[in-house]
């Protein structure tokens, strides 16, 4: 599992020069007066959340962190109670990397630069409403090169109605060409309340089938298997285990993190809680001095039981059950011995040693195989830690 | 009174033409009843007969009227039960009437229906008077539906009486032409007694409250009585007439209709169609026409869920108080549960019982395919009576097989002769001959595999005449025959509740449905599921549900979680309610889907 049992801080930038039409995060278009505002309650966000510290990883996620200056960037780290070797992680756009914005956020100490280039295909970025085309891309790319992040991760997405087989390894040979430490290739999801939604309601937008992105998807990880990546999740591929999302994995293995910003949520190992969604009520909470949080939930050993297993099959390392017995008291292996036997049998899981381990074809069926799995019926007792 | 002061009637229409309206009108005006007030308690009480279009227990109301020759008349409406299921209580219940009114909507004209409710009339040569109804109606062409009297039912068109039920209108001339048209009962009072059970009603109270026609002689308290079939005795403890409410009256002659209360404690000790006697002077044999109403339909029901299997008990007790005819016993399947094997009287039967066991107890059910009751004998001589797939012996064991036969008997206009033939082949049909009955008219019979009327046969007849045929039936014997077990497996698990008894040459049809509506209703799951249609070892049919390939998100991050796993919690919590078969989940709806019997 990760590494490091530390906490994770994760930033919402909720701005974005425009909206694209599949993107269902809170995001807002904002001009400099909005931001500086937001920063200035962000900075109190920090101040008044009590609890974690000794934060290893600080995640600056959007919208487009890339909208802020490096001035901001740095007054947030300085302000979170950050670990001295904490890695600080920055999600930009193409249109905002350049020569100078770049060696900023170098000094500003962001570690790995998470680069929105979605596709390398003119069309298929437009089609998405991005605001750049593959020389934007290309060029962002190599900016970055050049100011020398530790990593460098681009994210695609694939999926695109009508797509084809050929037309995605296309775009991923443009993505390898740079030999990227980092990939994330998410399928595209049409969500209800977007524009693609509507226009998929209106009919005018047809989602690929099942069948076909099925084939992308396993056909993406067979691609970048070949090319020496470890498709160590779903969607996420590194060259090597030291360039896997030291930030993401937290979330993978419930290692505690704090969010700040709005709609962002925290963990800390039992509680989780999600902000405001909306810029001006999470402002207007930190106004009057309160958390700006919007609901929370306390989970109890079942339901950490059960996020476990889902969190855990999405991922290659896959699910360790002597660390269910350590950690829950429950010998999950036992009671669904004959379902992992099969399950076996139907090549969708391999049993190695303690470790469940998905296949890459159990990896498309993780969240039925997290179903399926039988919960102990006598409670959990907790294995007091 | 005397027996000249009385009339037997019922009312045959289609449905909606008016005969609850009619009947209330003529309720209030020889009851002084006000408004609709007695609609829930009397005629057609149960919602469920309403919204379904037939009748299922038949009531009966003593009506008295002041005729305009001064005399006072008693007159007794009863109800009539309006399917062939029933036909054993409409042939009582018509056996206790002298006359029918024939009821015509004047805006619709004659429909199929009344067609084939009067050819059943007809044979029990009662007195028909026809009645056109809604003349109030704007739409209303009481001129056609005079010529349809005459050219569909062979009737007069001009003794119709011409009434509108909601506006009252006509109602006198009607009450008048009951009492001059409609002839009265024959009997005498004096002989020995002989009254006919038509109907009986539970009374938590009273016990069993038997309805019946005395055909001779006089019913009256303190007698002792014998039912002649049943051959139980009784003291009769109270007689009266059924005027909306019980009113007692000292003695029922012969002539009246009327109710019996005799210390009996429940429906299954008397039978429909029996004939009452007096025990001190006998009457040398019973009426005719009896026959036991014998449960020739099976199915197994199951509670959707496991912890309605008390209610299910309790509901099951509790309708076989007024359903005698409904027979029950523990079942149990490993798809399903526990449950009940069930004995109907036919298919609509059945579907009376299921609806209202879910409607007025508000019980979710499965029920099994419908079967009827095979006659197995063994290679050692053992005779056994099977209905329940599970007690299916070992083929290897059977020495002779047979099934029950029935004797169908279908009326319809002469045009639909050739489709019916087609239609009785196609189901094994034997010995198809037709009579006419009178001009145009014919009556088709055919002995036919009960088995094979389960499926779907009522409403193909009905399709295929358009409505106008009407379908009587009466066992007959037990044939040989050829059937086999049929096994649906799932993954080659068996799937006990769908196993069936199907007669050899339908076998692969059966299990090929089955399968293809199983392959339709389960979902794909992480495995490819194999359906299949078995005798013994043997694949006849066979299915593949393929594994779905794909159902992950592509993002799960911090914000993701609580809604990720809230869906799995969802996920889980549906699997509850899934049947597993081996490791196979089959949801409920699957079994609904293989299970309804609107195809064979
Ligand atoms: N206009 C008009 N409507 C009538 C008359 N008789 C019955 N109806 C209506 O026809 C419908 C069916 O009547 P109902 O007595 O329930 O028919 P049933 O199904 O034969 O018992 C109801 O909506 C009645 O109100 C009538 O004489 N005139
Ligand atoms: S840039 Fe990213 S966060 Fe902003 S609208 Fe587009 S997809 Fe959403």
């Amino acid at each position: 599992m990760s590494p490091s049992n530390r906490p994770g801080l994760y930033v919402h930038v909720p701005f974005c020069s425009a909206i694209c039409p599949y993107c269902d995060f809170a995001v807002i278009t904002g001009d400099a007066d909005r931001r500086s505002r937001y920063v200035e309650h962000l900075l109190r966000e920090l101040e008044i959340s009590s609890g974690l510290s000794d934060f290893d990883t600080l995640y600056f996620g959007g919208g487009t962190p890339s909208q802020l200056s490096h001035d901001d960037l740095r007054a947030v780290g300085e302000r979170a109670r950050l670990a001295s070797d904490c890695r600080v992680f920055l999600e930009a756009n193409p249109e905002d990397v350049t020569h100078v914005s770049a060696s900023r956020w170098r000094e500003a100490g962001v570690s790995t630069l998470s680069l929105g280039v979605q596709s390398f295909d003119d069309d298929a970025l437009s089609f998405l409403g991005r605001r750049h085309d593959a020389a934007d891309a290309n060029r962002a790319i190599e900016t970055a090169r050049e100011a020398g992040f530790e990593t460098l991760s681009l994210d695609l997405i694939f999926g695109l109605p009508g797509q084809t087989l050929a037309q995605w390894r296309r775009i991923l040979d443009a993505a390898l060409a740079h030999e990227p430490e980092h990939l994330s290739c998410y399928q595209l999801t049409i969500h209800d309340d977007t524009l693609f939604g509507r226009r998929k309601r209106e009919g005018k937008l047809l989602e690929m089938g099942d069948e076909r992105q099925t084939d992308l998807f396993l056909e993406t990880h067979r691609y970048l298997c070949d090319a020496g990546y470890d498709g160590y999740e779903v969607s996420n591929f590194s060259r090597g285990a030291e360039h896997r999302s030291r930030h993401n994995e937290k979330y993978w293995d419930h290692t505690p993190y704090l969010g700040v910003g709005p709609s962002a949520h925290s963990f800390d190992g039992r509680v989780r809680s999600w902000n405001e969604r909306s810029l001006f009520a999470w402002q207007k909470w930190i106004d009057s001095g309160a958390l700006p949080v919007s609901g929370k939930e306390s989970l109890d050993n079942d339901q950490l039981l059960l996020e476990t297993i889902v969190l855990r099959l999405r991922t290659r390392d896959g699910l360790d059950f002597d660390a269910i017995i350590e950690r829950f008291n429950v010998d999950l292996l036992a009671s669904n011995r004959g379902l992992v036997d099969r399950l076996c049998d139907e090549g969708l899981v391999e049993l190695d040693g303690h470790c469940l381990r998905p296949t890459l074809e159990g990896l498309a069926v993780a969240d039925s195989l997290a179903s399926s799995l039988q919960l102990p019926d006598k409670p959990c007792q907790p294995n007091l830690q | 009174m005397t027996l000249a002061n009385v009339r037997n009637f019922c009312i045959i229409a289609h449905i909606d033409h008016g005969k609850s309206t009619l009947a209330d009108r003529l309720i209030q005006r020889c009851g002084g009843v006000a408004d609709r007030e007695f609609r829930d308690q009397i005629l057609d009480s149960m919602d469920l007969e309403r919204e379904r279009g037939i009748t299922i227990k038949s009531n009966t109301v003593t009506l008295l009227y002041d005729a305009n020759n001064g005399e006072r008349y008693q007159l007794n409406l009863i109800d009539t039960p309006g399917h062939v299921d029933f036909s054993h209580e409409v042939r009582r219940s018509l056996m206790s009437c002298e006359g029918a009114l024939i009821l015509v909507d004047a805006s619709q004209g004659v429909e199929a229906q009344t067609v084939a409710n009067l050819y059943i009339a007809m044979e029990y040569e009662l007195e028909l008077l026809p009645v056109i109804n809604k003349i109030d109606l704007p739409a209303a062409d009481p001129e056609r539906a005079r010529e349809e009297i005459d050219a569909d039912l062979g009737l007069d068109p001009f003794e119709a009486v011409l009434v509108s039920a909601k506006l009252g209108q006509g109602i006198d001339e009607l009450l008048e032409a009951i009492v001059e048209k409609l002839p009265p009962p024959t009997g005498d009072a004096t002989k020995s007694l002989q009254a006919l059970i038509f109907d009986a009603q539970y009374d938590a109270y009273r016990g069993v409250v038997v309805v019946c026609k005395v055909e001779e002689g006089t019913l009256k308290p303190g007698q002792n009585i014998r039912l002649m079939h049943t051959d139980k005795e009784y003291e009769v403890e109270e007689v009266g007439l059924l005027q909306l409410k019980r009113v007692k009256k000292p003695e029922l002659p012969a002539g009246a209709v009327g109710y019996v209360i005799a210390n009996i404690k429940t429906i299954r000790d008397i039978a429909i169609g029996d004939t009452i006697t007096d025990v001190a002077n006998p009457a040398p044999e019973p009426l005719p026409g009896y026959k036991e109403a014998k449960p020739v339909v099976f199915s197994s029901i199951y509670p959707m869920s496991t912890d309605e299997y008390e209610d299910l008990t309790k509901a099951l007790d509790k309708l076989t108080l007024n359903d005698p005819a409904l027979t029950y016993e523990k079942d149990s399947s490993a798809a399903l549960g526990f449950g009940f094997r069930c004995g109907f009287l036919g298919l609509l039967h059945l579907d009376v019982v299921q609806e209202r066991l879910q409607r007025e107890y508000g019980l979710s059910l499965l029920l099994s395919a419908p079967s009827v009751r095979y006659r197995i004998t063994l290679e050692n001589g053992d005779v056994q009576m099977i209905d329940n797939p599970s007690d299916y012996p070992d083929p290897m064991s059977i020495a002779t097989s047979e099934e029950p036969y029935i004797k169908a008997s279908i009326m319809m206009p002469e045009r639909y002769v050739g489709v019916i033939m087609e239609l009785c082949r196609d189901r094994r049909g034997e010995n198809s001959t037709f009579t006419y009955l009178s001009v145009g008219r014919v009556e088709l019979t055919s002995e036919l595999p009960l088995a094979e009327v389960l499926f779907d046969f009522y409403d193909r007849l009905k399709t295929v005449t358009q409505g106008y045929g009407s379908f009587d039936y009466e066992m007959l014997d037990y044939r040989e025959t050829r059937i086999v077990k049929v096994d649906i497996l799932v993954n080659a698990e068996r799937v006990d509740a769908l196993s069936q008894l199907v007669h050899e040459d339908k076998s692969r049809a059966r299990a090929l449905h089955y399968c293809e509506r199983l392959a339709n209703t389960i979902p794909k799951q992480q495995f490819k599921i194999a359906i299949q249609g078995a005798i013994g070892a043997k694949i006849i049919a066979r299915t593949t549900i393929n594994a779905y390939r794909k159902d992950v998100t592509a993002k799960c991050y911090g914000g993701d979680i609580t809604r990720k796993r809230k869906l799995i919690e969802k996920q889980k919590e549906g699997k509850k309610r899934m049947k597993m078969v081996g490791s196979v989940e089959i949801p409920q709806s699957a079994f609904v889907a293989v299970l309804k019997t609107d195809e064979s």
